[in-house]
C-alpha cells in the first residue's frame, strides 16, 4: 500500500495552479450534487430513512438512478445529500472507522458514535465537505435519529428531512406524523415525503429508495418505489449495420492461438 | 468559459450485450483554436479496460501517468490484472484525494469484469472531477459535448445490442452530438470490447 | 558486557555477528517458543486457525483475553508469543485493511495484507531503538483470486504460505502430528477435529470451550460468489468468523 497510498488527507499540489487559472477568468467547474430530498422518521419499532436518486450537475440529471442511503454499520446507515463525492467519501469514512471501532471494542456500534464522528471531521473543514446528513440507526440505547450539517452542527428530531426537497418533505411530515406509528404507517409517510421532494422539486426525482432499521434487522427496500419509469420506447432506432462509415479498423483478438507446425524430424546433430 | 472547455473534448460509453463501448472525439483546441486533430483521450488499461480522460488537456497526460504507475503497482504487488470495478474505485480514490485542487478531468471508465464463474460482463462507470462514482446500467458521458451526448443517447440507445449494433448506435451518438458542440470533433475513434476482441476503429467525420 | 546468550552482539540488533546471525531475532524466536501453542490447518473448503487460551491463574477472567483476532471480513490472525506486541500488529494490520479497502473499495487479497505485516516486522528488525516483535503469527484468509491462504509471518519479517502449521511451545510435537493427518481433502469439519486433537497433544490442563479460540474462513459457494454483493451494504459476506463458545464446545463434546 505505502507505494500507492500517499498518506491520509488531502493533497493541496494543484490549488496554486487552479486559482491562478480561476484569476485569469476560468471560473472553477461544478462538482457532480445531490439536489436531493433525504428524510428519516421514527416509528414504533425503530426508524425509517428515505431518498430520492436523482443526481445533477447544474441543470442537467447526471444519474437517474444512484444511491443515497449509505452504509454505515449493518445497525446504523446515512442518506446524504449537497456535493455528491463528499458525502459518499465522508460517510465511507466514517463507516471504515466505525468497523475499527467495533473490532477494538468488541461492541454494535452506537449511532452517538457515528453522529460525533461526522460532526467533528465536518466542523474540522469549516462547511468546506459539503455534505448534509441524515444519520439513523438501532443501538443499545434504542433508535436515534439526527440531521448533521456542513459545518457540524447537529439536530435530533423524531423526523427530519434534508436537501433541496426538504421544505416539500417536511410539509408531509408536519401534517402526517404521529407518535407510536406501524412500520407500515412510517414506510408509508416516508414515500409520501420523498415523493413531495420527488415531484415538486427539480433537484431531486426518480425512485424512492428507503431502509427501515430495527433492533433486530435493517432492510434496504432499493427502488422501493418507481413512480418514474421509462416506458417502452414505441419502435427501434436501431441503426442499419453500415450507416457509420470508418477510414480505418484494428481488430485485436484476446484470445492467443499457437500452432506448432514440424518441419522435418529431428536429426541428430552433426557434431564431428 | 470554465476550465473544464479550455480544450475542448468528449467521451461517452456505452453498455451492449456481452460488450461495452467507448469513443471520444479526436480535438486538441485551445479555446476556439483548433490545434491538433489526433489528440487522444482514451487509454487501454488493461486488455480488458479503457479509461477516457475528457478536460484539461495537461490534466488528460499527468492523470494518464500517475493511473499507469497506480495501476503498475497493483498488477506488481497483487500479481494480478485489475478489474474494472477496483479501477473505478482506484480513479474515485485519486481524484478525491484532490478534492480541495483538481484535476480538471471526468474519467469515463469503459471494461468488461471477470464473473467469479469465469465469464465476462460489461462494465461502465464515470466520475465527475472530484471522484463522484456514475455507475449506469446504459450509457454515460463526460466533456464539452456532454449535454448533447446526454440528449442524443437518451434518445438512441436500447438495451442488448449486439457488438455491430452497439457499434453504429455509440458511433452516430458520438458524431451527431460533437457536431452541435464547437469545443468538440475534428474526427472521432471507438472501441469495441467483447469477451475476446477489441476492435479499434476511427470514423469519418466533420473536420470543421 | 552482555555476555549471556550473543555475547558483544545481542543489544544492537542490527549489527551482524561474525558468523551471519542477528542474535536479537533468535532471542525473539526464542520467546515465540515459549509461548502457548497455535495452529492452522487449510482444508478442501475453508480454514481453521485455533490456540491455547491459558490463564496463569483461576483467579484471571479469562473471558477478556483475545488470541484470535478478526483483521477485516475476509482474514483472521492468531499469534504464539508475545500478547502486547500481537495487540500492537492486530491494530495495524486493521488500519492497513481499512486504508486498503478506501482506495480499491475492497478488503487486500491475504498475501496482500500478509506482506504489509511483514513489512512492519521487518522494519523492527533494521530500526535503530526497537526491538523485533516477540510474535510469530498464522494469518487465515480468503480472497477471489487465491481463495483460502493460510501464512505464517516469524519476527525475522520473513512468511510462507502453509497447508498446515503449528508455532509455540509445541510447535515441533505439533507440526509431526498435522504431517500425519493432514491430507489435501481434508473438510473443513475434519480440519477443526484435527486441530482440536493437535491442540489436545501438548495441552497442560483441562481444554475447554474457555481455554481455546478457534476461527474459521469458509469458502463461498459459487452461487454465493455470483449473488455478490449484500443488498444495500456495498459488502459481500464476511468469510472469516470466530467460533463462539457453544460453537466449541459442541465440537469439543464430539
Amino acid at each position: 500500500m505505502n507505494s500507492v497510498y500517499s498518506g491520509p488527507g488531502f493533497d493541496f499540489a494543484n490549488t496554486a495552479r487552479n486559482s491562478f487559472l480561476e484569476s485569469r477568468g476560468l471560473p472553477l467547474p461544478k462538482a457532480t450534487s445531490t439536489g436531493t430530498t433525504i428524510v428519516g422518521c421514527l416509528f414504533k419499532d425503530g426508524i425509517v430513512l428515505g431518498a430520492d436518486t436523482r443526481a445533477t450537475t447544474g441543470p442537467i440529471v447526471a444519474d437517474k438512478n444512484c444511491e443515497k442511503i449509505h452504509f454505515i454499520a449493518d445497525n446504523i446507515r446515512c442518506c446524504g445529500a449537497g456535493t455528491a463525492a463528499d458525502t459518499e467519501f465522508s460517510t465511507a469514512l466514517i463507516a471504515s472507522n466505525i468497523e475499527m471501532h467495533a473490532l477494538s471494542t468488541g461492541r454494535k456500534p452506537r449511532v452517538v458514535t457515528a453522529m460525533t464522528m461526522l460532526k467533528q471531521m465536518l466542523f474540522r473543514y469549516q462547511g468546506n465537505i459539503g455534505a448534509a446528513l441524515v444519520l439513523g440507526g438501532v443501538d443499545a440505547d434504542g433508535p436515534h435519529l439526527f440531521t448533521i450539517h456542513p459545518h457540524g452542527s447537529t439536530d435530533k428530531l423524531p423526523y427530519v428531512t434534508m436537501g433541496s426537497g426538504s421544505l416539500a418533505a417536511m410539509a408531509v411530515f408536519e401534517s402526517g406524523w404521529k407518535q407510536n406509528m406501524t412500520r407500515e404507517e412510517a414506510l408509508d409517510l416516508v414515500t409520501a415525503a420523498v415523493s413531495a421532494g420527488i415531484f415538486n422539486d427539480l433537484g431531486s426525482g426518480s425512485n424512492v429508495d428507503a431502509c427501515v432499521i430495527t433492533a433486530s434487522h435493517t432492510e434496504m427496500l432499493r427502488n422501493f418505489v418507481k413512480p418514474n419509469e421509462r416506458v417502452q420506447k414505441e419502435r427501434s432506432y436501431k441503426f442499419a449495420r453500415g450507416t457509420t462509415a470508418w477510414k480505418k479498423e484494428d481488430i485485436r483478438d484476446l484470445i492467443i492461438t499457437e500452432d506448432i507446425t514440424v518441419i522435418r524430424e529431428g536429426e541428430a546433430m552433426d557434431i564431428s | 468559459m470554465s476550465i473544464m472547455e479550455y480544450n475542448g473534448g468528449s467521451v461517452i460509453a456505452m453498455v451492449g450485450k456481452n460488450c461495452v463501448a467507448i469513443a471520444s472525439d479526436l480535438r486538441l483546441g485551445v479555446q476556439s483554436l483548433g490545434i491538433a486533430s489526433n489528440f487522444q483521450k482514451i487509454f487501454p488499461v488493461t486488455d480488458r479496460i479503457f479509461v477516457g480522460l475528457p478536460g484539461l488537456a495537461t490534466d488528460v497526460t499527468t492523470l494518464h501517468e500517475q493511473f499507469r504507475y497506480r495501476v503498475n503497482m497493483y498488477t506488481i504487488k497483487e500479481e494480478r490484472e485489475i478489474e474494472p470495478e477496483t479501477f473505478a474505485a482506484l480513479v474515485s480514490s485519486t481524484l478525491y484525494e484532490r478534492r480541495f485542487g483538481p484535476y480538471f478531468i471526468e474519467p469515463v471508465i469503459a471494461g468488461m469484469q471477470r464473473t467469479p464463474s469465469g465469464s465476462y460482463k460489461p462494465f461502465i462507470a464515470a466520475t465527475d472531477l472530484i471522484g463522484c462514482l456514475n455507475f449506469a446500467k446504459d450509457f454515460v458521458v463526460a466533456g464539452t459535448a456532454s449535454d448533447k451526448l446526454f440528449g442524443v443517447a437518451e434518445g438512441l440507445w436500447e438495451e442488448d445490442l449486439g457488438p455491430e449494433d452497439l457499434f453504429e448506435t455509440i458511433s452516430q451518438t458520438m458524431l451527431n452530438a460533437v457536431d452541435r458542440d464547437t469545443n468538440s470533433g475534428w474526427g472521432v475513434v471507438v472501441h469495441l470490447l467483447t469477451k475476446d476482441k477489441v476492435i479499434t476503429r476511427t470514423l469519418k467525420g466533420r473536420m470543421d | 558486557m552482555a555476555s549471556a546468550g550473543g555475547g558483544a552482539y545481542s543489544y544492537s540488533l542490527t549489527v551482524f555477528s561474525p558468523s551471519g546471525k542477528l542474535v536479537q531475532i533468535e532471542h525473539a524466536l526464542a520467546a515465540v517458543s515459549q509461548g502457548t501453542t497455535s495452529l492452522g490447518i487449510k482444508a478442501s473448503n475453508g480454514i481453521v486457525i485455533a490456540t491455547e487460551k491459558k490463564s496463569s491463574s483461576i483467579l484471571m477472567d479469562d473471558s477478556m483475553i483475545e488470541k484470535v483476532a478478526v483483521v477485516c471480513p475476509n482474514i483472521g490472525l492468531v499469534y504464539s508469543g508475545m500478547g502486547p506486541d500481537f495487540r500492537l500488529l492486530v491494530t495495524k494490520a486493521r488500519k492497513s485493511a481499512q486504508a486498503y479497502w478506501k482506495i480499491h473499495g475492497e478488503y487486500p487479497p491475504t498475501k496482500v495484507l500478509t506482506q504489509e505485516i511483514a513489512t512492519i516486522m521487518q522494519e523492527a528488525t533494521q530500526s535503530g531503538g526497537v526491538r523485533p516483535y516477540g510474535v510469530s503469527l498464522l494469518v487465515a484468509g480468503w480472497d477471489i483470486t487465491r481463495g483460502p491462504s493460510l501464512y505464517q509471518v516469524d519476527p525475522s519479517g520473513s512468511f510462507w504460505a502453509w497447508k498446515a502449521s503449528a508455532i509455540g511451545k509445541n510447535m515441533v510435537n505439533a507440526k509431526t502430528f498435522l504431517e500425519k493427518r493432514y491430507n489435501d481433502d481434508i473438510s473443513l469439519e475434519d480440519a477443526i477435529h484435527t486441530a482440536l486433537l493437535t491442540l489436545k497433544e501438548g495441552f497442560e490442563g483441562q481444554m475447554t470451550e474457555k481455554t481455546i479460540e478457534i476461527g474459521i474462513i469458509t469458502v463461498p459457494s459459487l452461487e454465493e460468489l455470483e449473488a455478490g454483493k449484500v443488498e444495500g451494504t456495498g459488502r459481500y459476506k464476511p468469510t472469516f468468523r470466530k467460533l463462539s463458545e457453544e460453537e466449541i464446545r459442541d465440537y469439543l463434546a464430539l
